[in-house]
């Protein structure tokens, strides 16, 4: 597997898919950042913007390889593996985001007193760590090979994004929405709740094997 | 096991059930469009079967039929990754991956980018990533396309090496002479999803002939005559140095070297002829059966 990551790693930097993805996500987190902003709520909205980051970050990294050399690191490594491996290769390049994001925020907005610091950062990370889940989850499931043709892969992907972020059963809209509660009573540190967390990662395993599966009967 | 690309779709191979061991290289024929790639796919694990499964797997090393490049790595970085993905050491792989890149004439492309290969270079790039990891199943879907003659040999002879080794190979080519008598089995497509096995080589596609050779060799002798046991071609040479004396005993099909006389397996003679012939100084002064029958005519 590790073989795997790092041809897949190799791609996306040496591709330069990674390009698009980070530009959009450093305007979306510099537009918001319009005076200095308390860091709880830049926190929020920096891993909210993730979503959109990383589903793109998702779907350069799924259609990166030509056919044929898909099939061929297929048979060296199994098809639902190699497939495994670029998806998480996604999500690495996400995490990357994410901390770049938290740390501009760190440098951006308004910081708490010292005492409450460490934990509102800890719980921005954690809402980014469920939106990068989901975002990540939205790309495998609206991309190459659950979804094939290119105009309804784009679409889908955005429309999914939008819903991860705004519909009232998405976890990353609930753990943005307990966060921002949490800041409205202006109480401790900001928490995505578990549930949100376990349903993030529960809708990851099942997109991700979908793709894995799509992939393994296409070949 | 049976292969279709999706619930509604036709199936391309279905009720397929096939046996291979080691040591065996089988031919794969049909027409354009009889499910040859699909079948080669489920066998390489390149897809799972849509029905049935396949079990017993050794590493596989599989050309796809068009290799277009398009990653951005040079050949030699590709065929490094993929050394790693085979699970060769980094020292190990290294060695293979040049010794691969040299074998088949792209040593000079190796630090070219993938994009601006040419296809026959390509091919050679995918030739090498399958045969890095010594395959125990290599799985060649038209790998012969775009290559030039001399990498058109070396296939052969490692495809052949591969066999003698004890590996599997499934091979697609269009040309019926590829390998032509090395083969120990086919598998005919009919078109309808169908698979027939025949054991033997029978390229030109008449229906194999009852004298099938039930041993597990690499060679087969039923492609020539009824005679059960291998044929033997004494090759006569002039000029040979004692340098390539020696790696002329090497190659495969090569039995002995002595004198002016080379002993060499039928179906490894055309191999052996054109090494002979690209050799300086070296001339060929007669090829005949070793049947202690007289001699066929000298060709000088």
């Amino acid at each position: 597997m590790i073989a795997l990551l790092r041809y897949q790693a190799a791609i996306l930097v040496r591709s330069h898919r990674w390009i698009f993805p980070l530009i959009l996500y450093g305007l979306l987190v510099a537009v918001s950042d319009e005076g200095a902003v308390p860091l709880a709520g830049g926190l929020d909205w920096s891993a909210a913007m993730l979503v959109p980051a990383v589903a793109l970050l998702t779907r350069s990294m799924v259609t990166a390889e030509p056919g044929a050399a898909r099939a061929v690191v297929a048979a060296a490594s199994g098809p639902a593996r190699a497939q495994v491996a670029a998806l998480a290769t996604a999500l690495g390049a996400g995490v990357v985001l994410g901390l770049g994001g938290a740390c501009f925020e760190l440098l951006a907005s308004q910081r708490p007193p010292g005492h409450a610091l460490a934990g509102t950062l800890g719980g921005g990370l954690a809402v980014a760590l469920v939106c990068l889940l989901v975002g990540s989850a939205a790309g495998a499931l609206c991309n190459f090979p659950v979804l094939r043709h290119p105009g309804v892969t784009l679409l889908s992907t955005l429309t999914a994004v939008v819903i991860a972020l705004v519909a009232g059963i998405s976890p990353a809209a609930a753990a943005l929405r307990h966060t921002g509660t949490g800041l409205a009573a202006g109480g401790g540190p900001h928490w995505p709740g578990l549930v949100p967390a376990a349903a993030a990662a529960c809708l990851l395993a099942i997109t991700w094997t979908a793709s894995a599966l799509a992939a393994a009967r296409r070949g | 096991m049976g292969k279709r690309y999706g619930g509604r779709q036709p199936w391309v191979v279905r009720d397929v059930s096939l046996d291979v061991g080691p040591g065996r290289l089988v031919r794969v024929s049909g027409r354009n469009g009889s499910g040859k790639s699909t079948l080669l796919k489920v066998a390489a694990g390149v897809c799972l079967p849509s029905a049935g499964r396949v079990t017993g797997r050794p590493r596989v090393g599989y050309v796809p039929e068009r290799f277009p490049g398009g990653l951005p790595f040079s050949a030699r970085e590709y065929l490094l990754h993929m050394a790693r993905l085979h699970g060769l050491r980094a020292a190990a792989g290294a060695g293979a991956v040049d010794e691969w890149l040299e074998r088949l004439g792209a040593a000079d492309y190796a630090g070219a980018p993938l994009r601006s290969l040419s296809k026959g270079m390509c091919q050679k790039v995918a030739i090498a990533q399958a045969l890095l990891p010594r395959p125990g199943l290599l799985v060649l879907d038209e790998a012969w396309t775009g290559l030039d003659q001399a990498a058109r040999a070396t296939l052969d002879a490692a495809v052949t090496e591969r066999v003698a080794d004890g590996a599997i190979s499934l091979f697609v080519d269009h040309d019926p002479a590829r390998l032509a008598g090395r083969a120990s089995q086919r598998w005919q497509l009919d078109g309808a999803g169908r698979v027939t096995v025949a054991e033997g080589d029978n390229p030109a596609g008449e229906s194999a002939s009852g004298n099938a050779a039930p041993d597990n060799t690499a060679w087969d002798s039923t492609a020539w005559d009824s005679t059960a046991r291998p044929q033997v071609v004494v090759i006569e040479v002039a000029g040979l140095e004692p340098g390539s004396r020696a790696a002329l005993g090497g190659l495969p099909g090569v039995l002995s070297c002595d004198g002016p006389a080379v002993r060499v397996l039928a179906s490894y003679s055309d191999d052996v002829l054109r090494t002979l012939l690209a050799g300086d100084g070296v001339h060929v002064a007669s090829v005949r059966p070793e049947t202690g029958a007289p001699d066929l005519g000298a060709q000088r």
